[in-house]
C-alpha cells in the first residue's frame, strides 16, 4: 500500500493523450527495492521498449502497471485513472476488485509463457472473455474471435488446443486473446524469450504490425534489433531505476551512461 | 471348490456386490462434493474458515473409518440423529473420503500455473468465473489419477461397513461363511469380485484421462 497520508484530493488526472503514467513508482519485495522512483509517461500510439539486464525490474514494472503486483509507493494512472486505489478523504484506499477489473479491461497483456488455457481451443481462449466480460452471444464472440485470429495469421488453428500448436503460434493466439478485447494499450512482457529462435520472427512481426497500426504498447524485450526498429522510445532500466531513456537511435548509437554502454557491449558480443 | 454351493449363494453375493457398488458410488459423490467445497473454502481469505477446513481434513485423515461409523451410528442418536446402518455407512464413508478429496483438490489447484489466472485477471474476468471456467476444469484434468485411486480406496474401505451390519459384499460373504462353514470358496469369490470392480474403476479412470487430455 502506497503512503496513505499523502495529501492528494484526486484520483484522476486530466491528460487525454497520456495512456500510462507512473509517478515515483516504487516496489519492494521485503527488504529488496526492485523499482525505485519510476516516472514514466506513455502517450497514445507510442511504443516504448524497456530494456535492461535480468533482475533490473523490467517485468516487475509491467506487472505493477497491470496491478498484478501491488506497488509500494507512488502512483500508477491508466488513462488518467488511478489504478488499484481510490482517494477517500485524502488517503488512498484499495479499490474494489470489480473496479480494478474495469480499468484492466482496457489493458491487454502478453506474457512470456503465453498462458493460454490448455483446456480450451484457441478460439475459446480468444472468445471466453468476450462472452463472460462483454456478455456477447456465442456467434458474435466467435465472429470477433476469428477476425482477430485472422489478424495474427492463426485463423486456421482456431479449433486446435494449445498443446497441438507451436510456441510461436501459441504466443500469436495469446496476442489475439488480448486484442479481441479491444484494449487501448498492450503490455508485452518478453514475448519471445520462451521461444525457439526460428519462431521468434513470426511473433515480432505481429507486434510490429500492431505498432504500425497505432497500438499503444509497452514492451519488455531482449531483442535489441527489434526494439531499435519498433520503438518510439527506449527505456534502459538497471537496478530498478531508469538509467537512460530516449529515442532508439540515441540509446543504441550514442549511449551516455557507463552502465548502458556496458550492457550494449555484452549484447553485441553475444550476437557475434 | 464347491460350485454348487457358490451357485446357491450367488444371488446373495450379487446383491452384496450391488450394495457395495452403489454405496461406494454415493459415498464418492458426497466425498467429492464435500472435498471440492472444503478445498475452495480453504482458499478463502477468512482465517477462521481455513482453520475449520484444516480441522475437518486432519480429523478425517487421522481417524479410522470404523471409529467415524461408530460415532455416527451409536453416538448419533444421543444428539438426535438416528440413521439406519446403510445411510450411516454412506454418510460416514462420504465425510471420511471428503477429507482426502479436499487434499487432492488442493494439490490440483496449486498445480495450475499462476500465469493462467493472471491472464484471466488481465482480461477482466471476475474471480468467481475464473474459478468455474479456468481453475476447476484444469484442476479436474490434473487430478483424475489420484481421484481414481481414492475411489478405489473408498470401495475397499466400504468392507468395514459390514461391522455396523450393512448388507454389502463383505457382510453377505461372512453370512455365507457362517452358514456353510466353507472358507475358501466365499473368500476367493469375494476377492475376485472386489478385484473386478477395482479394475473397472481404474479402466474408467484411464478412459477419462485419455478423453480429457488436450493434446
Amino acid at each position: 500500500m502506497p503512503d496513505r497520508n499523502v495529501n492528494i484530493n484526486e484520483d484522476v488526472v486530466a491528460e487525454p493523450d497520456v495512456v500510462i503514467k507512473t509517478e515515483g513508482l516504487q516496489k519492494n519485495f521485503g527488504e529488496l527495492r526492485v523499482l525505485n522512483e519510476i516516472d514514466l509517461e506513455i502517450r497514445k500510439s507510442e511504443v516504448v521498449c524497456i530494456i535492461g539486464p535480468s533482475g533490473s525490474g523490467k517485468s516487475t514494472l509491467l506487472r505493477c502497471i497491470a496491478f498484478l503486483e501491488e506497488y509500494s509507493e507512488g502512483r500508477v494512472f491508466i488513462e488518467g485513472k488511478l489504478l488499484g486505489y481510490k482517494v477517500v478523504h485524502g488517503t488512498l484506499v484499495r479499490e474494489s476488485q470489480s473496479n480494478i477489473n474495469k480499468v484492466r479491461r482496457n489493458v491487454g497483456m502478453v506474457f512470456q509463457q503465453f498462458n493460454l488455457w490448455p483446456h480450451m481451443t484457441v478460439l475459446r481462449n480468444v472468445t471466453d472473455a468476450l462472452r463472460v466480460v462483454k456478455k456477447m452471444d456465442r456467434r458474435e464472440a466467435e465472429r470477433i474471435g476469428l477476425e482477430t485470429l485472422r489478424k495474427v495469421g492463426m485463423e486456421d488453428k482456431a479449433r486446435y488446443y494449445p498443446a497441438q500448436i507451436s510456441g510461436g503460434q501459441q504466443q500469436r493466439a495469446a496476442i489475439a486473446r488480448a486484442l479481441a478485447m479491444k484494449p487501448n494499450v498492450m503490455l508485452v512482457d518478453e514475448p519471445t524469450s520462451a521461444l525457439d529462435p526460428e519462431l521468434v520472427g513470426e511473433v515480432l512481426q505481429v507486434i510490429q504490425d500492431l505498432a504500425s497500426e497505432g497500438m499503444t504498447m509497452a514492451i519488455v524485450s531482449h531483442e535489441m534489433g527489434f526494439a531499435a526498429n519498433v520503438a518510439d522510445r527506449v527505456l534502459f532500466l538497471d537496478e530498478g531505476r531508469i538509467v537512460e531513456h530516449g529515442d532508439p537511435a540515441q540509446i543504441f548509437k550514442n549511449p551516455q551512461s557507463q552502465r548502458l554502454i556496458q550492457f550494449l557491449d555484452t549484447w553485441k558480443s553475444r550476437e557475434l | 471348490m464347491d460350485f454348487d454351493m457358490i451357485a446357491r449363494y450367488a444371488p446373495l453375493l450379487l446383491q452384496g456386490l450391488w450394495a457395495t457398488i452403489y454405496i461406494t458410488a454415493l459415498a464418492s459423490v458426497i466425498a467429492i462434493g464435500l472435498g471440492l467445497a472444503v478445498s475452495l473454502l480453504n482458499a478463502t481469505p477468512f482465517r477462521a474458515m481455513r482453520w475449520l477446513c484444516r480441522i475437518y481434513i486432519e480429523a478425517m485423515r487421522g481417524t479410522p473409518i470404523l471409529i467415524i461409523l461408530f460415532i455416527i451410528y451409536y453416538g448419533g442418536p444421543s444428539i438426535g440423529f438416528t440413521f439406519d446402518a446403510e445411510p450411516t455407512g454412506i454418510i460416514g464413508l462420504g465425510i471420511y473420503g471428503g477429507g482426502y478429496f479436499a487434499e487432492i483438490f488442493r494439490a490440483g489447484f496449486q498445480s495450475i500455473p499462476e500465469g493462467h489466472i493472471e491472464a484471466a485477471q488481465m482480461l477482466g474476468i471476475p474471480k468467481s468465473r475464473i474459478i468455474t471456467r479456468i481453475k476447476i476444469p484444469q484442476m479436474l484434468t490434473l487430478i483424475i489419477p489420484p481421484v481414481t485411486n481414492q475411489v478405489i480406496l473408498l470401495l475397499k474401505e466400504s468392507a468395514v461397513l459390514s461391522i455396523i451390519t450393512v448388507a454389502e459384499l463383505t457382510k453377505n460373504t461372512t453370512g455365507m461363511v457362517a452358514e456353510t462353514f466353507a472358507v475358501v470358496e466365499p473368500y476367493v469369490i469375494v476377492a475376485l469380485l472386489y478385484w473386478a470392480v477395482v479394475e473397472s474403476i481404474s479402466f474408467l479412470g484411464r478412459y477419462l484421462e485419455r478423453k480429457i487430455s488436450y493434446a
